[in-house]
């Protein structure tokens, strides 16, 4: 029983125990803090990773594509009933962008998407700006630019169909905050002759005078990555430079169906600025753009054409995006994609292909949405682990400082020891008593290390806050650089649970060898002792 | 027929100092009866602690026996030596030697705390504390048990220390030079009070080198050259009440007559 007893008699009257359950709480609460940021960071990578494909892609690794993928996507259909829930085909190659209004170019990565199915197959969607407050009225085919209209009162009104769109996200919104934002939003005429409204932050022409309506030229849409055309502010909100509607001219290369440019003149694409798009993820924000999957199968010659011996090429996309139903295990699916593949290639395609075709049919691989990713993901799973193997490095040091502290107590207390075992106590039980008393500092450290962690990875975005209002040199996390608006403030349960019993396994291992030498030492000479 | 409570025979010990070696003991041999007071003199150095802790289990010989009522202390496991030095034995420092953490009544209680589990002690707390508080009551500082070792003066630490030693009601109580760190007056009281505990039947060796402390005792001898040389008789009106006349405190007691005894 004394070892109880003395346990919790030295933890609050010893000062050096303090010492002891600040360098557990400390280290306690920097573990948890580095696996909950680290942690909720990856979480986040996967996540917006996972958003950016579906669960399964079929990837032909060649700008120049494969055909047969919509009569595959009827096959899997009819083969794999249950496995299936959608498919859609995706166009991928590089161009220029130019936003004639800003006099500005760039390098882009271009997608063509059918944008109804490419929603359908992963959360693409829920990053669309315009869409989020105008439900319905993004969409790439041909368009004019909406115009806001400006009342006698100088009031604005929306286009019509933006107006409607507009009261059935008020209706169907429940969050009532961002219909408040919205309502508050500022309208300013910036110009007499040529009134421009500001409106929730963006830039909407208008009319002088008039109703609200549609202006210019019908021209395909374009959905450009967030980051290519707009200023990402430090608070992770952007800026918008340009109004929807507005004029972006893509250059694209064409290739044939062997993969070599056509020698065509580079294709021009007047497009309008439909909407953009975030993912999350910078790299693919300041990169991508998205237009209509069948405008850009035409520009780039991958749709049927026909041959001069009066054939027609098969149309070719690059990639076929294939959503799961709920509870399929993804890569059981993807072993059985893989097999129709094999099925699909040897028993529904004709036997006389050429070989380029033959080829670009050979070279696509049935990858699940982690394997796309996998560097991307590979990179920060591995960072993580760097980094939480040092920070458990730096707590080895917590437990040779332990280990430490115990061993002062034990030189402290060894007068103490003597005692004890001249009242009669056992060896075994004063190296219990220092380990109980090590596992009270353990549980004491853990508990409060455990609070402070969580405290602090609950505010850490308001503490950032504070840092960098005290000097912008201390705002550690850029969105710009981490992709991410917020520092994760996520705490697992899990996490925290093995953090506090590790920390108090530790304790315990850092008093094992001063409680073995107290355990070991005769009555006499620890009585001995100055 | 003569009950030796306890028979130290050629106890042996040294001490290396260097390279070489220091012999405190060279075959000390002591026999102690039930019952009997019992005081170890010799000059500074000539190992009468070191005998003294060989007697308590607290060190262990070079070389020699120490029985306790027939059976060799150092024979036996470490969990039954543990056992002797937790109920058969009681130790009185001359440095007191309590836990500055603990008040006075835990400090008596300690030798309980270490006795019992976690569980056991739930049902024996309230007993063992009451024990303590007679105990604290018979040292005369009943009104002291809240206040800390740092709070007492070093006669009261020393009867404290006494209390502690007496609460399991061992058969022996070893006390090295229990007086030698306080002033003559409470030196006085503190022997007095000791020789109040042998009158009960209390079986008491002391260390010391007080020639005035030694007339107390029953019997003194005298450590010299790391043997015990003689024995210099007993006190006036030795030993002749039976333990349980005197209101025996000790657990099976015999009540014989002690005999002294050199060997």
């Amino acid at each position: 029983m004394y070892k109880w007893f003395l346990a919790w008699r030295y933890l609050h009257t010893k000062m050096i125990a303090f010492f002891g359950i600040a360098s557990v709480m400390l280290c306690v609460a920097m573990v948890l803090v580095v696996l909950s940021v680290m942690g909720g960071f990856l979480d986040t990578v996967r996540n917006r990773s996972r958003g950016l494909h579906s669960e399964i892609v079929m990837n032909s690794h060649s700008m120049q594509g494969f055909p047969y993928y919509d009569e595959f996507s009827q096959y899997l259909a009819k083969k794999l009933p249950d496995v299936i829930r959608a498919t859609t085909p995706v166009l991928s190659t590089y161009g220029l962008y130019r936003d004639p209004a800003y006099q500005q170019t760039g390098p882009t990565q271009v997608l063509g998407i059918q944008l109804d199915d490419y929603v359908k197959v992963n959360s693409f969607g829920d990053g669309l700006h315009y869409q989020k407050y105008f439900p319905g009225t993004t969409h790439l085919g041909p368009q004019q630019m909406p115009v806001a209209g400006m009342a006698m009162d100088h009031t604005l009104t929306l286009p019509p169909d933006l107006e409607e769109a507009n009261m059935r996200w008020r209706k169907s919104e429940t969050d009532q905050s961002l219909i408040d934002r919205f309502e508050s939003a500022p309208f300013e005429i910036t110009s007499p002759e040529f009134p421009v409204f500001a409106v929730k932050g963006e830039r909407q022409f208008a009319t002088r005078v008039g109703l609200p309506g549609y202006v210019g030229p019908e021209r395909n849409g374009i959905i450009m990555g967030c980051d290519i055309i707009n200023i990402r502010r430090p608070d992770g909100n952007f800026d918008r430079t340009i109004a929807r509607g507005a004029n972006i001219v893509l250059t694209l290369m064409p290739l044939g169906p062997t993969g070599n440019p056509t020698g065509e003149p580079a294709a021009k694409l007047h497009l309008r600025y439909a909407d953009d798009s975030r993912t999350g993820i910078y790299d693919i924000d300041r990169m991508m753009v998205y237009v209509d999957f069948d405008l850009l199968q035409s520009v780039l010659g991958m749709d049927s054409r026909q041959l001069v011996d009066g054939n027609f090429t098969k149309p070719r996309a690059n990639q076929l995006l294939i959503d799961l139903d709920d509870g399929v295990d993804m890569d059981v699916a993807k072993d059985q994609i893989a097999l129709a593949w094999i099925d699909f290639q040897e028993n529904e395609i004709p036997l006389d292909l050429d070989s380029s075709e033959q080829m670009s049919l050979y070279k696509v691989q049935v990858l699940t949405w982690e394997d796309m990713q996998r560097d991307f993901i590979q990179a920060v799973e591995k960072e993580k682990v760097l980094v939480t193997i040092l920070f458990s490095l730096i707590s080895l040091v917590a437990v040779v400082l332990v280990g430490c502290i115990f061993y002062m107590i034990v030189e402290k207390k060894t007068k103490d020891i003597g005692i004890l075992k001249a009242v009669g106590a056992s060896g075994r039980g004063i190296a219990g008593l220092f380990i109980a008393y090590a596992a009270a500092v353990g549980v004491f450290g853990s508990i409060l290390g455990l609070a402070v962690g969580c405290a602090f990875v609950w505010n850490i975005n308001d503490i950032q806050d504070w840092l960098a209002w005290l000097n912008p040199n201390l705002r550690v996390w850029s969105p710009d650089i981490y992709s991410f608006d917020k520092i994760p403030e996520t705490v697992k349960q899990a996490d925290a649970a093995w953090v506090g019993v590790i920390a108090i396994i530790s304790s315990m291992i850092g008093s094992l060898i001063p409680a073995y030498a107290a355990a070991k030492v005769w009555p006499v000479k620890a009585l001995r002792y100055e | 027929m003569s009950t030796a409570i306890l028979n130290a025979k050629g106890i042996h010990k040294a001490y290396k100092m260097g390279r070489g070696e220091v012999s405190v003991l060279r075959g000390a041999s002591l026999r102690v009866e039930e019952g009997e007071f019992v005081v170890i003199m010799g000059s500074s150095g000539s190992g009468k602690s070191t005998l003294l802790h060989m007697l308590g289990a607290l060190d262990k010989p070079d070389r020699g026996q120490v029985e306790f009522r027939g059976q060799s202390v150092f024979d036996q496991s470490k969990p039954i030596r543990n056992h002797y030095r937790n109920q058969d034995v009681g130790f009185v420092f001359q440095f007191y030697h309590l836990l500055p953490e603990l008040n006075v009544l835990e400090n008596i209680a300690i030798p309980r705390l270490v006795y019992h589990s976690f569980f056991g002690w739930r049902a024996a707390k309230r007993k063992s504390f009451a024990e303590a508080r007679e105990m604290l009551e018979r040292v005369g500082l009943a009104e002291r048990e809240k206040h800390r070792p740092s709070e007492l003066s070093g006669g009261e630490m020393q009867r404290v220390a006494i209390a502690r030693a007496l609460l399991n009601r061992p058969a022996l109580l070893l006390a090295d030079e229990p007086t030698g760190n306080l002033d003559a007056k409470i030196g006085t009281e503190v022997l007095a009070m000791l020789q109040e505990f042998n009158d009960a039947g209390q079986t008491i060796v002391m260390v010391t080198h007080d020639g005035c402390v030694a007339e107390k005792a029953h019997r003194t001898v005298r450590l010299t050259d790391g043997v015990i040389q003689a024995d210099s008789g007993t006190r006036s009106g030795s030993k002749s009440k039976s333990g349980s006349e005197a209101g025996d405190h000790r657990r099976g007691d015999s009540g014989d007559k002690p005999k002294t005894e050199v060997v």
